[in-house]
């Protein structure tokens, strides 16, 4: 750190001295200002290869979805098919059963998101603000929530909820969320407490002496300022719920009831039956017919998640910028 | 005076639980109650006879079994075990990484950030899956360029397919940690520039920051994030143990059994949950003071 109290470095009299003549401090300057330059490539290369790493799946679906019979077998191409269509698209559309089943999941994650942003927030709000007796205990009841893997009360749950004949019903997602459970329920309390917390005691006060009560408070005042991880926890959830299929598979057993992801399970199934079927019947089509069903299983695919990435495009900006302001990491 | 207090005190003792009133009545009917009834399942042979559910009492005899009889449980228990162990410090190291870059200003920030929050839209649920089947979650490089006989060449063979095996699996790393990435964005994001600046006037270089500020500074959130992860793939539906309960439950319909195996796993779960919080005791204890 030779260079640090060197004068000629700082900013704009670089220039100056290098008229002056002053040779040393500008060969200085001049290797400083080269590890900063290669700094800064190295690190544009490393973001923009991991960009890629994380933007090829995503290509690969696109353009995998896009391909006909003639183009996989077109050993030319590589990821550009060479004539358009949407073929994949409208079979996986029809074999899905897009709309509908958009509808239930439509239905199950906005719905779950909703009643569980009520419910955590009020729970979270309880817990950032008030010293009960019992505190502690429920708190680390919290934690324990946080930490118990669903799976292992999956039996009981589900027997619980067949002895309420909600079985085939949304139930068991929309009512667990509005008590502040359900998918990761804990999590977004966790959440909720660590906003709230931050935020300051004057504005409650003030709408106390107001005359507001607790609850009147609660809404009118600290709920419009955790807008921040209002977002995040409704964008969370919604994404949560919509690629979640171990619930579903418990609750949900009818085709109608079928959410898109359930939906897009059972549609690779099929096809992969399909075409072995197919290859034992007519063995010399089987390599055509392998790989065309996997188009049409990536268009499945894509349609599946594409409400979420529209979503995600209009939130994106607002997302990130809140979640650094919720203090999700909190202490 | 002090009948006033007290009156405060109710209060907030009252409206407290108002607040956390619906999450405790959730948390009887949706945690505890199930809890207690998933261990007394594990002592019981649950049969379904005509849609009524019959229990009879076999005390440890499922517990018996998983360990002694049943060969499936164990190896898939301890790979489970030993690929979670692997992912876990791999994703955090990651993550971390991540953080840091998008952390500085550069130009097309926010454009980078939006593409490495990504995965978290897709990386769950059924699209992944499809995906993995089609190998678009392997890097292509590694195939494409016969790396592997180039490879041979320099580095001995038993130290290389470990290696390999854990390339192959940074993909999954790499989509399994836009969370903990968000995570830990938002804890620099924290960390108050005054100290990076004293350090500076004090002559630190850039890795003695990272070390003496940045991550002590983020242990809060190095911890969160550890569990997070810990729990998130121990539950991963992908996950082959997982996948066994779920036969194990709707093909041979032995829920009894599968009680117990869940709880064998969970048990294995939190032990791992306890040595992360002993290994971070001083951090916790660090919050609680803060607090």
């Amino acid at each position: 750190m030779k260079e640090v109290h060197n004068p000629a470095l700082q900013g704009g009299r670089l220039t100056l001295f290098r008229w002056m003549g002053a040779t040393d401090s500008w060969q200085n300057a001049m290797v400083k200002r080269g590890n900063e330059l290669l700094w800064k490539v190295f690190r544009y290369v490393v973001v923009f290869s991991l960009a890629f790493v994380f933007i090829y799946p995503m290509l690969f679906l696109v353009s995998q979805s896009l391909m006909r019979a003639e183009d996989i077998s077109d050993a030319t191409v590589q990821w550009i098919p060479k004539g358009f269509s949407l073929e994949n698209f409208i079979f996986a559309i029809n074999a899905m059963g897009y709309w509908s089943h958009l509808k239930n999941s439509v239905l199950m994650a906005f719905g779950g998101a909703f009643l569980q942003l009520i419910g955590c927030s009020i729970a979270g709000y309880g817990f950032a603000r008030y010293n009960f007796p019992g505190y502690r205990i429920w708190i680390s009841l919290l934690l324990l929530t946080f930490l118990v893997p669903p799976q292992s009360i999956i039996v009981p749950l589900f027997l619980f909820f067949s002895d309420l004949n909600w079985r085939d019903t949304y139930y068991p997602f929309l009512v667990p969320a509005l008590f502040g459970h359900g998918l990761r329920g804990s999590l977004f309390v966790l959440v909720f407490m660590q906003t709230f917390r931050g935020l300051p005691h004057q504005l409650e006060e003030a709408a106390r002496i107001d005359g507001a009560g607790a609850f009147r408070t609660f809404v009118s005042v600290m709920l419009p300022l955790a807008r921040p991880a209002i977002l995040v926890v409704f964008l969370f959830s919604i994404v949560w719920h919509w690629n979640d299929t171990f619930f579903p598979d418990f609750y949900l057993n009818q085709d109608k009831d079928y959410t898109l992801n359930q939906k897009l399970g059972y549609l690779a199934i099929t096809n992969q039956i399909d075409s072995t079927g197919e290859e034992a019947q007519k063995s010399d089509d089987a390599i055509a017919q392998l790989p065309t069903n996997y188009q049409k299983i990536m268009a499945g695919a894509l349609i599946t998640i594409l409400p979420l990435l529209i979503l995600y495009l209009f939130t994106q900006r607002y997302f990130v910028e809140s979640v650094e302001r919720t203090g999700i990491a909190g202490d | 005076m002090k009948k006033l207090r007290l009156t405060v005190r109710t209060r907030s003792f009252v409206e407290g639980y108002f607040f956390i009133s619906l999450w405790i009545a959730g948390f009887f009917l949706f945690m505890a109650v199930p809890l207690g009834r998933s261990i007394y399942y594990s002592f019981q042979e649950l049969k379904m006879n005509t849609g009524r559910m019959t229990a009879e009492f076999v005390g440890l005899e499922h517990y018996r079994y998983a360990f002694t009889v049943d060969i499936d449980f164990m190896p898939i228990l301890i790979s489970t075990i030993k690929t979670v162990l692997i992912q876990v410090p791999l994703i955090l190291i990651f993550a971390m990484f991540c953080a840091l870059l998008l952390n500085k200003p550069m130009r097309g920030r926010l454009f980078f950030r939006g593409v490495y929050f990504l995965p978290v839209i897709v990386a769950s649920g059924n699209s992944l899956k499809r995906l993995t089947e089609q190998g678009a979650a392997t890097l292509p490089i590694f195939k494409q360029y016969d790396l592997y006989t180039i490879m041979l060449n320099y580095i001995p063979e038993q130290l290389l397919t470990p290696l390999l095996t854990m390339m192959d699996s940074l993909m999954i790393v790499m989509w399994g940690s836009g969370v903990q990435i968000i995570i830990f964005m938002a804890g620099l994001q924290s960390i108050p520039v005054s100290l990076y600046e004293a350090a500076k006037c004090d002559g630190a270089t850039p890795w003695e920051v990272f070390w003496k500020i940045t991550f002590p500074m983020m242990m809060p959130m190095i911890l969160v994030s550890t569990l997070f992860t810990i729990v998130d793939s121990f539950t991963k539906v992908d996950n082959q143990m997982i996948k066994y309960n779920w036969t194990l439950m709707f093909n041979k319909l032995s829920f009894g059994y599968a009680s117990a195996i869940g709880w064998i796993y969970f048990a294995f779960v939190f032990l791992v949950i306890f040595i992360v919080l002993f290994m971070f005791r001083n951090t916790s204890a660090l919050a609680q003071e803060r607090r």
